[in-house]
This record gives C-alpha cells, structure tokens and sequence, in this order.
C-alpha cells in the first residue's frame, strides 16, 4: 500500500480529476465528507488531505511516500525529495509585484518585500544582490504595497485579476508553478514497483 | 521556564529499554565488524576544522559545529569518523602493512542537519574502513559485512542497498564537456529524478550519450539497468564503470544477495567523495537513509599517502528507531 498525501483546495481539486483518469478513484460521499484519510476503490492506495505547506513535511518524514504539491510549495520548503513528474495541473507564477513598475530600480539602498514565500523572495533577491527586508504575512499580501507596508510583493499570480483589482502590476517574473508528484527518497528505493506503477499510470494521463 | 531546563534542538535521552535496545544494536555490528577482522577504533571527539575540510568537502565540513583553540585555531566537534581514520592510516600507520581493517562506533556532530527529517545532530555511526586494497574483493566484502549486520538485526527482507559507481555519470559528464554549472545541474535533476526537466536541459546536448539518463524513474533495479545503460553509453571511463559494477552484481548475485540489493545509477549525491563505488541502505519503516558508502581513492592522498579504500557507515539511532517502533508493533 502506498499513502499519497494531498494539498486541500486547488491542487485537490485538479488532482483528484487527474489521478481517476490514471484508475485512482476516490469515492465521492468520502472526499466531500469531513475525514481527513480516505483509501481508494482497490484499497491500493490511502490518501491524507493536509495543508499544502504539509505535503513536503509528510513526504520528507516518510509518512507519506507520495505527494502531489504545487511547485512553489516546494521551492518554499526547500525538501529534499524526488519530483519525478510534472502533472502539469494548477499552472500559476510566482512573480514580483509592485505599484510601480520600475519600484526595484527605484528603490534606494534596500527594498521592503511583503509575501508569503519568505525563503523564495530571500533567494531571488539574494542572487541579484539586493538588500531586502522580508515581512512575512499569512495572506492578502496584496494589500502590502497600498497601506504602506512593503514597497513590493512577491506572490502566486493565476489570472492577475486580483493584482490589478489592487492596483498592482506585475514587476518580474521568478518561476512558473505547477502541481508536481513528490516521492519520498526511501520509498522509491523499497516500494520501487508500487511507485513506478503510480508514476507510469500519471504520466500517461498527463501525457495524452 | 529556565534556560536549564531545556534542551537543544536535534538532542535527546535514551532511558531504559530504548537505551538498551539501542546497545544490544551497536554490540550486533560491533561483533560482525570483528568476526570480519575489523580492529576497533576510537579518534579523538574533537579536531582541527582543516581535518574534516579535507576529509569530508567543505560543505559538509560547515555543517559541523565549530570553536577555536586557545591559540585561535578552529576546531570542530567531529562530524564525520572516517577524515581521522584516513589520517591515522596515512600518518601514524604509514608503516604499518596493509590491509588495514578498522570499525568504529562513535557519536558524531552535525549542528545543521542535511534535511528536515533529519532531525538529530548527534548520531552514532557505526562504521569500518578497509584501507590499502582495492577493487571488487574489498567492494564486496563491505557490501556483505554491511548486509550481514543487517540481517542479524533480523531486518531481513526489510532493508535494501543500492549500488551505483561514480564513473558512470563522470564519464558521460566529461563526454559532454560539461561546465562546472552545467555538470551539478544535471546532477541535481538526476538525483531529484526530475524527468521533465532533465529532458529538457538535455536536449541543448544532441549526443546519444545524454540520452542514458533521461529517463530518470528508469535508473533503478537489477542487471538490466546496466543493459539500458550499455546501449547508450559508449565513452571509456563509463563503460569500465559500467563493467566493475556489472562485476560486483554478479558476486552479489553469486552470493545469494541479489534480492536485497539494487542497482541505482541515479544515486549521484555525493560525486566529489567518491571514487567508485557508492552505495545507500534503506529500511522499511526509516524514511530517509539510514547508512551510505562507498569507495574513496582520493582520501588518504591528501593526508600524504595516497592508497584505496572503501567504507560504510549506519546510523545507529535511526536503527534503534525503527527496530523500537517494530517491537511495539510486533507485541
């Protein structure tokens, strides 16, 4: 049996679609029920429902043996892990946004950056050299640069409809995010079979 | 709450039955080691930082934790065992005649640990070094020892090591002509097993050759790895890796080993230690490796007395874990 730990909201939403197309199938009076470890129709597979921030932590202790987790989780958790596959699902970037476009060149001896992919900004800005201070928030980073509180914001953008909403443009581009399947390092050396089987069932469906 | 009551992150006590399953462990391997003829050894707990520079890479050395001497020189609280026994081999045993068997069983220091489930920095290595012979004899003894001590522990069919050769992946990097940059990038998406990606960077490289890894997910398992390696690599130095691996699985195989081991040409984490052969041992119930190894030529050199050698360790408080959760299981 292989445990296949799942970030709730938009990944859970596309990838539960994605894994019934590969013969993974959950039923549905217990995904909409309020229990948080679920096995499929063959009893094959068990999944949890965490936090998407949780995915890597789950898959790292080995509590899991797989994760599907959107790639900027990832890059913010820096986990040492296998990503075999790219599922392609929940297609978003992590950009830099400000009011004002040229708000990085204007700023002067160090940029105030309001998000909540702390270790993702520190490493962008770090690489170009850039002093920056980071104020890490829980959500609505949008409303950063309007109060006063950052000058820009680093952020996952879908549509950008909310950024514009708010009055911010987006400044740079740092990574393109999608939902990505993580395998725990042990599990693919001990359940070598059961997680092939996992990743050549995906990677038809993402494939076609 | 006082500042003495509390204790630092990654240490932790070990009272009673845990404390004594997890010596009944250590007198396991410390007694195959020595039906094997492994001498013990015990180094100092505290050396020069220079010492663990050379011996383990500098940043595995900084992990370590560090101070000075009272004349200002850095010291380290040892993170690793074998940079001091391949001085010892190198210095206070030059004359000593080889081969040289040694094993250990000492706690060892990392004040950053590796990843987030590595949640201990101090961790008892159980160890031994074979020193001044090389090739698939002293490949295969380590291997058997390391096995040995595994099923002794009645892990049995609940462990696995992978083997994989160095060479293999430096042959074709070096085909390639790979920049510094370009050659730790594909090592990082190898290692992650980051199949689109890869491909992706690969397709910059229109050689046959870089096709052998671009199927990252298909790296691992028997002799047939070896086969799909064959067919794509053509360059010198890989397929002399190639062979001595393929050499070394057939006394695995010859031995009756087979179903414990793997073939894991994707194992390519630590490329700047080893020489040759490289190996990682995982146990059901561990969620990141409890032991690694591998040959290492270039070691002694560098403490003036360049010989072969190759060496393994095991985590001994990951294995307490695992073999303490079962018995829990097991009643």
């Amino acid at each position: 049996m292989i445990t296949i730990a799942i970030g709730k909201g938009r990944i859970q939403e596309s990838a539960l679609p994605l894994l019934a197309r590969a013969g993974v199938r959950l039923n549905d009076e217990a995904v909409n029920s309020r229990r948080l470890a679920l096995m499929d129709q063959t009893g094959q597979y068990r999944f949890i429902f965490v936090k998407p921030a949780d995915v890597p932590v789950y898959v790292e202790h080995g509590i899991a043996d797989c994760g599907i987790v959107g790639r900027d989780v990832l890059l913010e958790s820096e986990a040492d892990l296998l990503l075999p596959l790219d599922l392609g699902i929940s297609r978003c970037r992590i950009v830099v946004a400000a009011a004002d476009k040229d708000a990085i060149n204007k700023a002067q001896g160090m940029i105030r950056v309001a998000t909540k992919y702390a270790s993702i900004a520190r490493t962008h800005f770090g690489s170009r050299g850039i002093p920056v201070e980071i104020i890490q928030l829980s959500g609505s980073v949008e409303l950063g640069p309007a109060t006063g509180l950052a000058d820009v914001i680093v952020d996952l953008v879908e549509t950008g409809i909310t950024l514009k909403e708010n009055g911010l443009t987006i400044v740079e581009e740092i990574a393109e995010s999608t939902g990505r399947l993580v395998v725990n390092r042990a599990s693919y050396q001990l359940k070598t079979d059961e997680v092939a089987q996992l990743v050549n069932a995906l990677e038809s469906v993402v494939a076609s | 709450m006082s500042i003495t009551s509390r204790i630092p992150a990654g240490m932790r006590y070990y009272i009673g039955a845990e404390a004594r399953l997890r010596r009944q462990v250590e007198d396991v391997a410390m007694s195959v080691f020595e039906a094997w003829s492994y001498e013990e050894v015990i180094t100092p707990s505290v050396d020069y930082y220079d010492l663990f520079e050379q011996g383990m890479g500098q940043r595995e050395a900084q992990r370590g934790f560090r101070f000075t001497d009272n004349d200002g020189r850095l010291l380290a609280l040892r993170p690793d065992v074998t940079s001091s026994v391949a001085r010892m081999a190198a210095t206070l045993l030059a004359e000593r005649s080889r081969p040289l068997r040694f094993c250990y069983a000492a706690p060892v220091f990392r004040q950053q640990t590796q990843s987030h489930a590595e949640w201990r920095r101090e961790n008892t290595q159980l160890g031994c070094e074979l020193i001044g012979v090389g090739g698939k004899p002293a490949d295969l003894e380590v291997l058997r020892l390391a096995a040995e001590i595994l099923s002794r522990l009645n892990l049995q069919s609940r462990y696995c090591i992978t083997i994989n050769n160095v060479d293999i992946f430096n042959g074709v990097a070096a085909h390639l002509n790979l920049e510094p940059a370009a050659r730790e990038q594909l090592r990082r998406l190898i290692d992650t097993r980051e199949t689109a990606e890869l491909q992706r960077f690969l397709q910059n490289y229109n050689d046959d050759e870089a096709r052998a890894f671009s199927q990252p997910t298909q790296l691992t398992g028997k002799r047939d790895v070896l086969r799909a390696a064959r067919s794509r690599i053509t360059n010198a130095r890989s397929i002399a890796a190639l062979d001595s691996l393929e050499d070394l699985w057939s006394e695995i195989a010859a031995h009756g080993l087979e179903s414990a081991f793997d073939i894991d040409l994707g194992d390519v984490s630590s490329l700047d230690y080893y020489t040759g052969l490289s190996l990682k041992i995982f146990v059901h119930g561990a969620g990141s490796s409890v032991g690694r190894g591998g040959r290492y030529d270039g070691l002694t050199g560098s403490f003036g007395r360049a010989e072969p050698a190759v060496g393994f360790v095991l985590n001994l408080d990951a294995l307490t874990e695992v073999l303490a959760r079962s018995n829990v299981q097991d009643r």
